[in-house]
């Protein structure tokens, strides 16, 4: 059984087709039962779906990769109705330990546009859940999705990967949060009616401020964008000074070529505030407010180029945090490895146990008429202690052989040692007369 | 005795400094359980010597510090379980250890005249250690202020703009633990006045006592405080200054005024 990764992602596909192969849009479940009822590269029916905006892959068990391939891209390109041959070329298909380290790193941001992004973990386990429900979720892709949320966590809580700011909306979030604590209650003033300023004051209304008031030249054009952001109010240019008296939180994006607030603007605004501390974020080029403002005690200036700067620093922050999160990630790795090894002697291993157990059976019936002598109660108690004795005594030759098979390490000398004990227990011959039943893995089932 | 809980003190403050740098929920748990310890132990060493005094120990400069400075540490606790902060220890502990050198590497509790007794005496000592620790929160709260805000200021986003609460929090919590100390400071002071003169000491309102003195100074800077915040507008920063001022003051009444001070060792 071989674990596959066919998929596309920001890194092969441009957002064109991305779009076009979006699984979320067409129905997650619709797919996976689609898929698994074609049975492609095998029986095993085991198939998820993880699909986000930057990214659709199909993870599956299967014993032919190279067909199970050409059945998942033939299922894409009918499915989303895009040509194949215009999906081949962007398509990465990987297998077995390399495609759970490509889930692995996934799960940890280390393949998000963003490094370190937070929503990837949910949508992995969302990508679970999908196929549980579609009951396409076997005990590899239960194990392989597990041992991937443990990746997510541990690189969430044991690296910095995550921190920091990394887009100015947020940088400003931040550093607003740092001065303000709760941004709930505050006052934002935006000047200027144009789309960053826009963004920003948008930003600032999900973090639950109390108000946000638009001031621009043209009361037209701040009506329209206080509309656009929901719940704001616009204000004259004229009264733009009693707004900036209630302010908590000044964001300039005018397109002015001269600065609106001097030093002494802002200072004359500062007097009746009586200390109460002014966040002013310039994030208009050219500047709209002097930088000699920032001298003033109680104001917070931070201009693009700063906010810019901590986005830099935090990105570089997060970089150097990668080569932690790919220890964890080959940590887990090493870990999921020697459960996928364990689990290839498996069949062995449960077939040398049931043919143990047929013949202890057989040897219970075969010397029960010895017991017929017995008075019937006896007789019961008897049987009850010797099917305990022999029960226990084949359990304890078979600990030894069990643990053996299971702890050996490379999957060469596994298959060996497989084969070995077939041929010297007859396990194959059991097989053949119908002694020993199939082993089939159990769906969902977890070891 | 105040040996152990000076150790474990230290060993608190390693715990502190630990999770300063890693910020990991095991460092956070093993920092608070040391510090808890420790004053666990100082707890068990005040009630050891209060039984056999038969009163609180706070006479004599060595055992108003150690009493101080458990005060200190309980108040800390406090504030840690309330606000959940843990960035603050590692400013608060040094000042624990250093005060705590004291009583650990002096002598013990002297015999108290008996003029010295009754409840008044009790709530003129106890009101002034409680305020005094309360101002020692407040200046390291300060401190922490000032470092954020240089930080905020200068765009030189650091280490504690990483690990510390907001200015606003900060401001707060520096407020808060004003008022708590202002309040005592008045207690102590009027009960102090109340007692000198019940006792038929006057000799000891006098204003030529250093220890007399300072503490009104230290009254009238923190009095000075509340009042600058609410009506000039002097919170934040300037306030967080006026903290650290007053409690070097207060600093200064404690350690070397205990020293000169010929019969006002508490």
């Amino acid at each position: 059984m071989h674990l596959l990764l066919v998929g596309i992602s920001h890194r092969t596909a441009p957002v064109e087709l991305r779009e076009r192969v979006d699984f979320q849009a067409r129905g997650v479940e619709l797919a996976l039962r689609t898929l698994a009822s074609r049975h492609p590269g095998g029986q095993s029916g085991e198939i998820a779906v993880l699909s986000t905006c930057n990214r659709a892959e199909l993870y599956m068990a299967c014993d032919d990769v190279g067909a199970a391939r050409r059945e998942l891209l033939s299922f894409v390109s009918a499915f989303h109705d895009v040509d194949a041959g215009a999906i081949e070329p962007h398509v990465y298909d990987v297998a077995d330990l390399e495609a759970a380290r490509h889930l692995f790193r996934v799960a940890a941001g280390l393949d998000s546009l963003v490094v370190g992004e937070p929503q990837i973990l949910g949508q992995v386990k969302e990508a679970h859940s999908a196929a549980r429900q579609a009951e396409t979720a076997g005990p590899l892709l239960n194990r392989l999705f597990h041992a991937c949320f443990a990746v997510g966590k541990r690189v969430r809580t044991e690296t910095n990967l995550g921190s920091g700011a990394v887009s100015v909306g947020y940088a400003a979030v931040a550093l607003a949060r740092k001065i303000f604590g709760d941004l709930q209650g505050r006052n934002v003033v935006v000047l200027g009616a144009g789309e960053m300023g826009k963004l920003t004051a948008q930003h600032m209304k999900s973090q639950g401020v109390k108000q946000v008031t638009i001031v621009s030249r043209t009361m037209a054009h701040a009506a329209r964008t206080a509309e656009a952001i929901g719940g704001a109010i616009a204000a004259r240019w004229e009264d733009m000074d009693a707004a900036l008296a209630a302010a908590d939180i000044v964001i300039t994006a005018t397109g002015a070529t001269t600065p609106i607030l001097t030093k002494a603007h802002v200072e004359s605004v500062m007097r009746p505030r009586r200390g109460r501390p002014l966040f002013v974020i310039d994030i208009a080029v050219p500047r709209d407010v002097e930088s000699a403002a920032g001298e003033i005690e109680g104001v917070f200036l931070y201009n693009i180029d700063d906010l810019q700067a901590s986005v830099r620093e935090n990105l570089a922050k997060r970089a150097s945090e990668v080569e932690r999160a790919e220890k964890i990630v080959d940590e887990e790795l090493g870990k999921f490895a020697a459960w996928l090894r364990s689990r290839g002697v498996i069949p062995t291993v449960v077939a040398l146990r049931q043919s143990f157990e047929s013949i202890r059976k057989a040897e219970l019936e075969r010397l029960d008429f010895k017991l017929s002598g017995l008075p019937p109660e006896a007789r019961d108690e008897a049987r009850a202690r010797l099917d305990e004795i022999t029960h226990l005594l084949v359990e304890k030759l078979l600990l030894t052989p069990t643990e053996q098979l299971k702890g050996l390490a490379d999957p060469e000398t596994a298959t060996m040692y497989a084969e070995a004990v077939t041929r010297v227990f007859g396990l194959d011959e059991e097989q053949k007369s119908g002694k020993v039943e199939q082993f089939r893995p159990k769906s969902g089932r977890q070891r | 005795m105040n040996l152990v809980p000076l150790a474990l003190y230290a060993a608190a403050f390693i715990g502190y400094a630990l999770h300063f740098a890693r910020r990991t929920p095991v460092s956070a748990r093993l920092a608070t359980t040391t510090l808890a310890a420790a004053t666990l132990a100082h707890t068990f060493i005040i009630g050891m010597q209060t039984m056999e005094v038969g009163q609180v120990p706070v006479f004599g400069m060595a055992s108003a510090v150690s009493m101080f400075v458990w005060l200190l540490a309980v108040a800390y606790l406090y504030m840690e379980v309330t606000t959940d902060e843990r960035a603050m220890g590692v400013f608060i502990l040094p000042l624990i250890i250093a005060l705590q050198a004291i009583p650990a590497f002096s002598a013990a509790s002297t015999i108290r005249p008996a003029v010295l007794r009754g409840p008044l005496f009790g709530i003129h000592v106890s009101s002034l250690l409680f305020a005094y620790a309360s101002f020692a929160l407040a200046c390291v709260i300060g401190i922490t202020y000032v470092l954020l805000f240089k930080e905020i200021k200068t765009k030189h986003l650091g280490v504690f703009y990483a690990r510390l609460p907001s200015l606003q929090v900060l401001d707060q919590m520096n407020q808060r633990a004003i008022i708590v100390g202002w309040v005592f400071l008045t207690v102590g002071l009027v009960a102090g006045v109340v007692f000198a003169i019940e006792a038929h000491v006057p000799s000891m309102l006098s204003l030529e006592d250093p220890k007399i003195f300072v503490a009104l100074i230290s009254w009238v800077v923190y009095s000075f405080e509340l009042f600058a915040a609410r009506r000039i507008g002097w919170a934040g920063r300037r306030a967080a200054y006026l903290s650290a001022l007053g409690f070097a003051i207060v600093l200064l009444n404690f350690v070397p005024i205990s020293y000169l001070t010929s019969n006002h060792k508490f």
